[in-house]
C-alpha cells in the first residue's frame, strides 16, 4: 500500500524548519515525508472498518508538523512513524449500521450501491475513549466533548490525539487506513467529495466560532483567511448574529471569498487595527501610519478570532481585542513570543478552539460535525478546494499548500486512490477558487477496484 | 546572577530605629565653600575669559551710570529688575572688578538649589546662596544679613522671577528689608533687553542688545520702614528704564513730575501689554526667526 | 516690470519639450504636433508700499463700510479671523500678507484702546497649525503678544461650547458659527486670495463653520452643480455660501473684510525655469532644471519632500481691499481674473496636466493619494470659467507618482478612506450616502481635529467631492508614472509614460484626438469659449 510516512528523524525535522524558515514550502523534498509501500494498519479491533481515503486534504496543522514548527507538546500524544491526514471523505466496505455510536444526524446516510458497493464517509479524526475501548469513558467524552478526552494516550491504541498522528490508525495520505464507528459519519446524497472533504476543517471552524460565545450585535474580528478563517466567517454568518463581522484577508482571492462568506468588512493585511478602530469608532492612543505602523487602539472589537496562531497575529489579536474582550485562538499557535501585557491590562480572555465535539447552544445540542454537514452545504464550502495532487507528487503538492494564498487556493487535497503518477496534477492550481471547483465526475473515476487490493 | 549583599552594599536601616534626616539642599545648602579664596579667584577667572565674551557677542551690553558707583564700598546691595538668567552674570561682568569679585547672588533656593548638581554649579559659578523666595524665611535673612556684615555685596531680584511677559513685576520687600536692617546702600540697576534675547516668555537664544543701567545709591532713611525704601527702589529702577529707553534729562523730568511709566507697563488687557511692548528693535520684522546657534526654523526662508 | 498674459501655444516640430510636475520632480515630455499648451500670465504688477496701501484700504473702505478706524470703540469685542496654512501655495515668504494687515488691524485697535481682541484661524474642518506656521503667518510680535495669553486661537468646530446655532437660510441651511465671531461687536476677516474660489462670504461662512453647516455646500449634489466651482457666478457652492454670508449679516454679524491678492509667483529665482517659458530658457535655466530634476530624482522620497516643502514663494501683494463683503470681493476677482485669466477657444478630447508636491492641503505634509485626485480632478479642472478645457466624455491624464503614502498625524482619516472607502467605491453618491457620517462623527478623528494637528474625518470626503464634477464630466483618467496599485484604488488607469497614456486615452476617446496641455503652476484660469 502506498502512503506518505512521517519518521521520527532529527537531521530531516531540523533540516525541514531551517528550511521552511528560508523559503515556505520550499522543503518539500527534504521534509520528513516519505512516501513507502507498507502494510495497511491492522484493524485494532471488531469496531474498526477499512477505510479507503478518496480525498484527503493537507492541513495548516500538517504543514507545520512537516516542518519542525509545531511545539514539543505534542510529542507525548503522537506516535511515530504516522501517516498524516485527518480531513479524509473515503470508502467504507458496506453499509455502516443504522446510527452507529449515538449519532443523531438529520441526514440521511448513503445507501450502498446497488452491486452493494461501498459506502462514503467522513472520518471524525478526534480518538477520544471509544475508539480506544475505555470504558467507562472519560467524563469530557461521557458528555460528547470529545475534542477534550482525557485519555488521548491510553486504551487500546498508541498515543495519537488524531488519526493521522497515530501509527495504529494510518492516515489519509495512504491508500487504505482504519477507523472507528464512532468516527464515521455518511455523507448525504448530493455532497461531492469536496463537500465532504470540508467538512471536517468546517467543524474545527464551526467549534471555534461557537466557542466565542457572540452575543448578539458584537462586534467580531477574524484574522487570517484561510481555511479555518473563511470557515470561521461562514460558521459566525450562519450560526451568530454578530452587530458587525469584520475579516482581515491578505489576497484578493480571500478578500472575495471572505467578503462573499458573509464578512461586513474585510481589511488587507496590515490594515485590520485601523479597520477595527474605525468599525468599533474607538479612540486610539497614538496616531499612527498606514500599513504595519497602526495606531494603538483604546477600544476594540469584541471577540477576535485567531484562526492563523503565530506570534504577528496573536499579537494584532490583542492589539485589536477591547478591554475585557475575548480572543480566541483557533489556528494551531507553536511556540510564540507575544507581549502579554495588553492582556493583562485589558484584562482580555484568551481561549483556545480545538477540534470539536458537541455543541450547547441555548438549550440546544449537536455534534459539531453535524452543524459542520450544514454549513458546508449552505455556505458552499466546497468551493474551497482548490487542487488536488496524487500522493506520488506529494513535495508540489504541500509546497501549493504552503502558499496557497499567495497562489489563490484554499484547500489543497490529496487523491490517495489515483495511482500512477502524472506530468501534471490533476487539476491545475485554479486562478480564482470561488469560481471552480472540481467536478466530481473525475475524482471518483479513477477509482480502483472497490475490492481492495490488499499488498501483504 | 546572585545580588551582593551587605559588606558590598550600604546597609539597610533597621525598622525599629529612627533614621536622621539630613537637609543639605534648599535654604540648607552650605555655600561657605564658594567664599573660599580659590573658588573665589577661580570665579573671577571664568567670569572674565568666559561669561564676559560670551555676554559680549550675545547680548552686547552698553553699560551706563558705572559713574554713580564712584567712591562707593562694600558691602552694597544690587537690586535689579528681573527678565532672564543672562541679568545674573550680566550684572556681575558689568559692575568694576573691585565690586564684582566681592558680590553674591541671591537665588531662589527651590529653582537653583533642588539639585546637589545645581547647587553646586550656582554656587561656585556665580557665587549665588539660596533665598526662599515665596516666603520670609529666617534662615536665608539670617545667612544674607551675616554675608553683607562680612563685606560682601549682594546681588538681588526682588521681584522674586523672571518675568514672565516681558513687563516688570512688583518688587517684593526682602532686598529693602536686608538694606534697613543692615545700613548697607542699596544701588538699583536696570537690565533692558534681556527678556528678548532669553526670557522666560521667549525661549532659545536669539542674540541681541541690552542695556544696563546703574543708579544712584540709596540710602535707607531714618526712620524709613522697608515698604517704603522698597517702593523707593523700584520707583528708582523705573525711572531707570526710562532713562534708558529715552535720555536722563526727560526721565528726570518725568520722575519729579511723577510720570515715570511703571515697570508694570500699562494697566491694559493682556495683549496690548504686550502689543506695547513695541517690535523687537533687533529683529527684521520680516525675518524670521532664528534660534541662536544652529536651530533651524521650521521654514527657510531663501 | 512689464507683465505678459497668458497665451496659447500650438506645439509645432520646432517646439522644446514641454515642463511637466511630477510630484516631487518635473520633467520635460514631447506632446503630440498640434496640441495646444495653455501658458500662464507672467507675475503681475506688485503694490510699491504695502503697508501704505493696506493704511488706505483701511481708511477708504469699499462698500457702505465706515473706515475701520471709526468701527474701533474702547470696550467693544474684536474678533480677527484669517485665512489657515492652506493658503498661499506655496507658502509665501515673510512677511505673509496676514501678518501685514493683522498688524496695521491691531495697530489701530491699539489706538482706539480696545482691550477685547481675540484672533482666530479660521480652519473649518482642516487641521490645527502649528506654532511656528503661526508665527509665519502672522509673525512673532503678534504670535507673542497674543498666544501666551490665549487670544491667538483656531476654529474648533467640533467644541459645542464654541458654535453658536444661529437658524437656517431661505433654502434651509444650516448656518452655524464660531460662537466668538457670532458674538463680536466686529469681525475683521483678512484673507489671501490665491485662485478665484477664496475670500467673498465663503471666508467666514465656510471658515468658521462647523460640519452641520458645512455639508450643506460640501456635498456632491452641489460640487457636481458648480461649474466651475472657480467661477462664484456659476457656483452652487458659492450660492450657499453667500446665502449663508448674507443670512449672517442679517443676524447681526457684521464682518469687516479685508482681501488681498498675490502676483502669482511661487517660485524663487533659483529655479526660474519654473515659470519661463521653455524655449526662453537660458544656460542658466537649462543647467538648473538638469541639476534639480536629477537630484530631485535620486534624493530619497522624505529628502526631496522636505526640500520642496521648504520653499517660500516670493510671492508678493497684488492688491488690498477692505470693507463690505460683497464689494470687497468683487474687487478681488476682478484682480484675480487680470492675473489668472487666459482665453482658450473650443474644448479638447485630452486634458493633460503635470500636478506638482503641493496642494492646499498638504503644506508641510505628504501629498497622499486622495490628495493627488483632489488636486488634479478638483482644483486643476475647475480653473476654469465657461466650460471645462476637455469635453465631456474625454480624457484627463495626470503625471503624478501617486505613492501609497500618508502623513500619519495630518491625514488619520485619509488612510481610513483610502484603505477602506476607496476599496470599496469611488463614487461619490454612494460614498456619500454610506460612509460620510461614520466618518464625520468618528470619535478619533474628532479627538484628533480638536486635539492633534489632523484633518477632520470627513475632509477625505470632500477632498473626493471635489473632484466629483470632474468624474461626472469624464470619461476616463490615466495618471502617468504612478503607483499602480494606488492608482488603481483611485478608480484611475496607470500608464507608464505619456505616450502609453495617449494610446489608451485613444481607445476611449476615438482616433486622432485633440489634446489641450494644462501648463501649471504657476496657477492659471482658462476662459473657455
Amino acid at each position: 500500500m502506498r502512503a506518505l510516512l512521517v519518521e521520527r528523524s532529527l537531521p530531516r525535522f531540523a533540516t525541514a524548519r531551517l528550511a521552511s524558515a528560508l523559503v515556505p514550502g520550499a522543503g518539500g523534498g527534504v521534509r520528513p515525508l516519505r512516501l513507502v509501500d507498507m502494510d495497511p494498519p491492522e484493524l485494532p479491533g471488531p469496531a474498526w472498518r477499512r477505510v479507503r481515503p478518496r480525498l484527503a486534504g493537507i492541513c495548516g496543522s500538517d504543514l507545520a508538523t512537516l516542518d519542525g514548527r509545531s511545539s514539543r507538546w505534542f510529542e507525548p500524544i503522537v506516535s511515530f512513524p504516522f501517516v498524516p491526514g485527518h480531513e479524509v471523505v473515503g470508502d467504507v466496505e458496506a453499509a455502516l449500521p443504522e446510527r452507529p455510536v449515538g449519532e443523531g444526524g438529520r441526514l440521511a446516510p448513503d445507501r450502498p450501491g446497488p452491486e452493494g458497493g461501498p459506502t462514503r464517509v467522513v472520518i471524525e479524526p478526534v480518538l477520544s475513549c471509544a475508539t480506544r475501548g475505555i470504558d467507562p469513558p472519560c467524563p469530557a467524552c461521557s458528555e460528547g466533548r470529545t475534542g477534550s478526552c482525557e485519555r488521548i494516550s491510553f486504551g487500546e491504541l498508541r498515543p495519537g490525539l488524531q488519526t493521522g498522528y497515530c501509527v495504529d490508525t494510518g492516515g489519509g495520505w495512504s491508500v487504505e487506513m482504519v477507523a472507528h464507528l464512532s468516527q464515521l459519519h455518511a455523507v448525504p446524497a448530493g455532497f461531492s467529495d469536496e463537500e465532504a472533504v470540508m467538512v471536517e476543517p468546517t467543524a474545527c471552524a464551526v467549534h471555534a466560532a461557537l466557542a466565542a460565545q457572540v452575543q448578539e450585535g458584537e462586534t467580531v474580528a477574524v484574522l487570517g483567511a484561510g481555511t479555518l478563517g473563511l470557515g470561521v466567517v461562514a460558521a459566525l454568518r450562519h450560526f451568530d448574529l454578530p452587530g458587525k463581522l469584520l475579516a482581515s484577508a491578505k489576497y484578493p482571492e480571500q478578500r472575495a471569498l471572505a467578503a462573499e462568506l458573509g464578512a461586513d468588512v474585510v481589511a488587507g493585511a496590515g490594515e485590520v487595527v485601523r479597520a477595527v478602530r474605525r468599525v468599533t469608532r474607538s479612540l486610539a492612543v497614538a496616531p499612527g501610519g498606514p500599513g504595519p505602523r497602526a495606531p494603538r487602539l483604546a477600544g476594540g472589537a469584541d471577540v477576535v478570532v485567531d484562526c492563523v496562531g503565530s506570534a504577528q497575529s496573536l499579537a494584532e489579536a490583542l492589539a485589536v481585542v477591547r478591554p475585557r474582550g475575548r480572543v480566541v485562538l483557533a489556528g494551531m499557535p507553536g511556540p510564540v513570543k507575544v507581549d502579554l501585557a495588553p492582556l493583562w491590562q485589558r484584562e482580555v480572555t484568551l481561549q483556545g478552539a480545538y477540534t470539536y465535539g458537541t455543541e450547547e447552544r441555548g438549550g440546544l445540542r449537536a455534534r459539531t460535525f453535524e452543524l459542520a454537514f450544514e454549513l458546508v452545504r449552505s455556505a458552499r464550502l466546497g468551493r474551497l478546494v482548490s487542487a488536488g495532487y496524487p500522493l506520488e507528487r506529494y513535495g508540489e503538492a504541500i509546497a501549493h499548500a504552503a502558499s496557497a494564498g499567495r497562489r489563490g487556493a484554499v484547500k489543497i487535497v490529496f487523491t490517495p486512490q489515483e495511482e500512477a503518477p502524472r506530468p501534471a496534477p490533476r487539476r491545475p492550481a485554479p486562478r480564482r477558487p470561488a469560481a471552480t471547483r472540481l467536478p466530481p465526475g473525475p475524482a471518483t473515476s479513477r477509482r480502483p477496484p472497490s475490492s481492495p487490493r490488499r499488498s501483504r | 546572577m546572585t545580588r551582593l549583599g551587605f559588606p558590598w552594599r550600604a546597609p539597610d536601616w533597621p525598622g525599629q530605629l529612627p533614621r536622621p534626616v539630613r537637609r543639605t539642599l534648599g535654604v540648607d545648602y552650605d555655600t561657605t565653600w564658594a567664599r573660599h579664596d580659590a573658588v573665589r579667584l577661580a570665579r573671577i577667572v571664568a567670569l572674565g575669559a568666559l561669561a564676559r565674551p560670551a555676554l559680549c557677542l550675545l547680548a552686547q551690553p552698553s553699560v551706563t551710570g558705572l559713574d554713580r558707583l564712584e567712591g562707593l564700598d562694600p558691602p552694597i546691595i544690587f537690586a535689579a529688575n528681573h527678565e532672564s538668567h543672562l541679568d545674573t552674570p550680566l550684572v556681575l561682568v558689568s559692575l568694576p572688578p573691585r565690586l564684582r569679585h566681592r558680590t553674591i547672588v541671591a537665588a531662589g533656593a527651590d529653582y537653583f538649589f533642588d539639585r546637589a548638581w545645581k547647587a553646586h554649579l550656582w554656587a561656585g559659578a556665580i557665587g549665588a546662596i539660596p533665598v526662599e523666595r515665596r516666603r520670609v524665611s529666617r534662615r536665608s535673612t539670617e545667612l544674607a544679613a551675616a554675608l553683607l556684615e562680612d563685606g560682601w555685596n549682594l546681588v538681588v531680584f526682588p521681584e522674586g522671577g523672571r518675568s514672565p511677559h516681558g513687563w516688570g513685576q512688583e518688587f517684593r520687600a526682602g532686598a529693602a528689608y536686608l538694606a534697613r536692617r543692615t545700613g548697607v546702600p542699596v544701588v538699583p540697576v536696570h537690565l533692558g533687553g534681556t527678556g528678548r534675547i532669553h526670557g522666560k516668555w521667549r525661549p532659545g537664544l536669539h542674540p541681541g542688545r541690552t542695556t544696563v543701567t546703574m543708579g544712584r545709591p540709596l540710602w535707607p532713611a531714618e526712620g524709613e520702614d522697608a515698604r517704603r525704601l522698597g517702593a523707593r527702589i523700584e520707583a528708582a529702577v523705573a525711572a531707570l528704564a526710562d532713562e534708558a529707553a529715552t535720555d536722563w534729562w526727560s526721565s528726570r523730568r518725568r520722575a519729579a513730575a511723577g510720570a515715570t511709566p511703571p515697570l508694570t507697563g500699562p494697566e491694559a488687557s493682556s495683549w496690548r501689554r504686550a502689543w506695547a511692548l513695541g517690535p523687537d528693535p533687533d529683529q527684521d520684522r520680516w525675518q524670521s526667526r532664528r534660534s541662536w546657534p544652529l536651530k533651524r526654523p521650521q521654514r527657510a526662508s531663501r | 516690470m512689464t507683465s505678459r498674459p497668458g497665451f496659447v501655444l500650438e506645439v509645432d516640430r520646432s517646439t522644446p519639450p514641454t515642463l511637466m510636475w511630477h510630484g516631487e520632480g518635473f520633467r520635460l515630455e514631447r506632446l503630440p504636433v498640434g496640441s495646444r499648451v495653455v501658458y500662464p500670465p507672467e507675475p503681475v504688477e506688485t503694490l510699491a508700499d504695502p503697508d501704505a496701501a493696506i493704511a488706505e484700504a483701511l481708511e477708504h473702505p469699499l462698500g457702505d463700510s465706515p473706515p475701520l478706524r471709526a468701527l474701533l470703540k474702547p470696550g467693544m469685542r474684536l474678533t480677527i479671523a484669517f485665512d489657515d496654512i492652506s493658503l498661499p501655495l506655496p507658502p509665501m515668504r515673510r512677511p505673509d500678507n496676514r501678518q501685514r494687515v493683522i498688524e496695521a488691524v491691531l495697530d489701530l485697535a491699539a489706538e482706539a484702546g480696545v482691550d477685547d481682541v481675540v484672533l482666530i484661524a479660521a480652519l473649518a474642518l482642516h487641521r490645527r497649525m502649528t506654532e511656528a506656521e503661526l508665527r509665519h503667518a502672522l509673525g512673532d510680535r503678534i504670535y507673542d503678544s497674543f498666544a501666551p495669553c490665549g487670544r491667538l486661537t483656531q476654529h474648533d468646530a467640533e467644541d459645542p461650547g464654541n458654535l453658536v446655532y444661529l437658524g437656517q437660510t431661505d433654502a434651509g441651511e444650516d448656518v452655524e458659527l464660531n460662537r466668538r465671531a457670532a458674538t463680536s461687536d466686529l469681525v475683521v476677516y483678512v484673507n489671501i486670495n490665491l485662485v478665484p474660489m477664496d475670500g467673498g462670504h465663503k471666508s467666514v461662512a465656510t471658515g468658521l463653520a462647523s460640519y452641520r453647516s458645512l455639508r450643506h455646500h460640501h456635498n456632491v449634489r452641489t460640487m457636481v452643480h458648480s461649474r466651475s466651482f472657480m467661477d462664484q457666478h456659476r457656483s452652487e457652492l458659492h450660492s450657499s455660501n453667500w446665502r449663508m454670508g448674507r443670512y449672517l449679516a442679517a443676524q447681526g454679524v457684521k464682518v469687516f473684510q479685508i482681501e488681498t491678492t498675490l502676483n502669482n509667483d511661487p517660485f524663487p529665482a533659483s529655479s526660474a525655469f519654473l515659470q519661463r517659458r521653455e524655449w526662453e530658457w537660458t544656460l542658466k535655466d537649462r543647467a538648473g532644471f538638469l541639476a534639480a530634476s536629477k537630484a530631485l530624482a535620486r534624493a530619497p522620497e522624505r529628502l526631496a519632500r522636505s526640500l520642496l516643502q521648504s520653499i517660500n514663494a516670493p510671492h508678493a501683494m497684488a492688491s488690498v481691499q477692505a470693507g463690505e463683503v460683497e464689494a470687497v470681493h468683487a474687487a478681488t476677482t476682478e484682480h484675480m481674473y487680470r492675473q489668472l485669466l487666459v482665453e482658450v477657444e473650443g474644448q479638447a478630447d485630452i486634458l493633460t496636466m503635470g500636478l506638482p508636491y503641493l496642494c492646499p492641503y498638504n503644506v508641510n505634509s505628504v501629498m497622499n493619494p486622495v490628495l493627488v485626485m483632489c488636486l488634479g480632478l478638483g482644483y486643476f479642472f475647475n480653473l476654469y470659467r465657461g466650460q471645462p478645457l476637455v469635453r465631456r466624455g474625454g480624457v484627463l491624464i495626470l503625471s503624478h507618482p501617486t505613492p501609497w503614502a500618508f502623513h500619519p498625524v495630518h491625514h488619520p482619516s485619509y488612510i481610513d478612506f483610502f484603505e477602506q472607502v476607496l476599496s470599496e467605491t469611488t463614487d461619490p453618491l454612494e460614498m456619500e450616502a454610506k460612509h460620510e457620517e461614520t466618518f464625520a462623527t468618528d470619535p478619533w478623528y474628532i479627538h484628533l481635529y480638536r486635539t492633534s494637528y489632523a484633518y477632520h474625518g470627513v475632509h477625505p470626503f470632500y477632498m473626493w467631492y471635489w473632484g466629483a464634477h470632474a468624474l461626472d464630466h469624464l470619461g476616463g483618467v490615466i495618471v502617468v508614472g504612478g503607483d499602480r496599485r494606488a492608482v488603481r484604488r483611485l478608480g484611475f488607469k496607470p500608464a507608464s509614460t505619456l505616450a502609453d497614456a495617449l494610446e489608451m486615452a485613444e481607445d476611449i476617446v476615438g482616433p486622432d484626438p485633440s489634446l489641450t496641455h494644462f501648463h501649471a503652476p504657476p496657477l492659471l484660469m482658462a476662459d473657455v469659449r
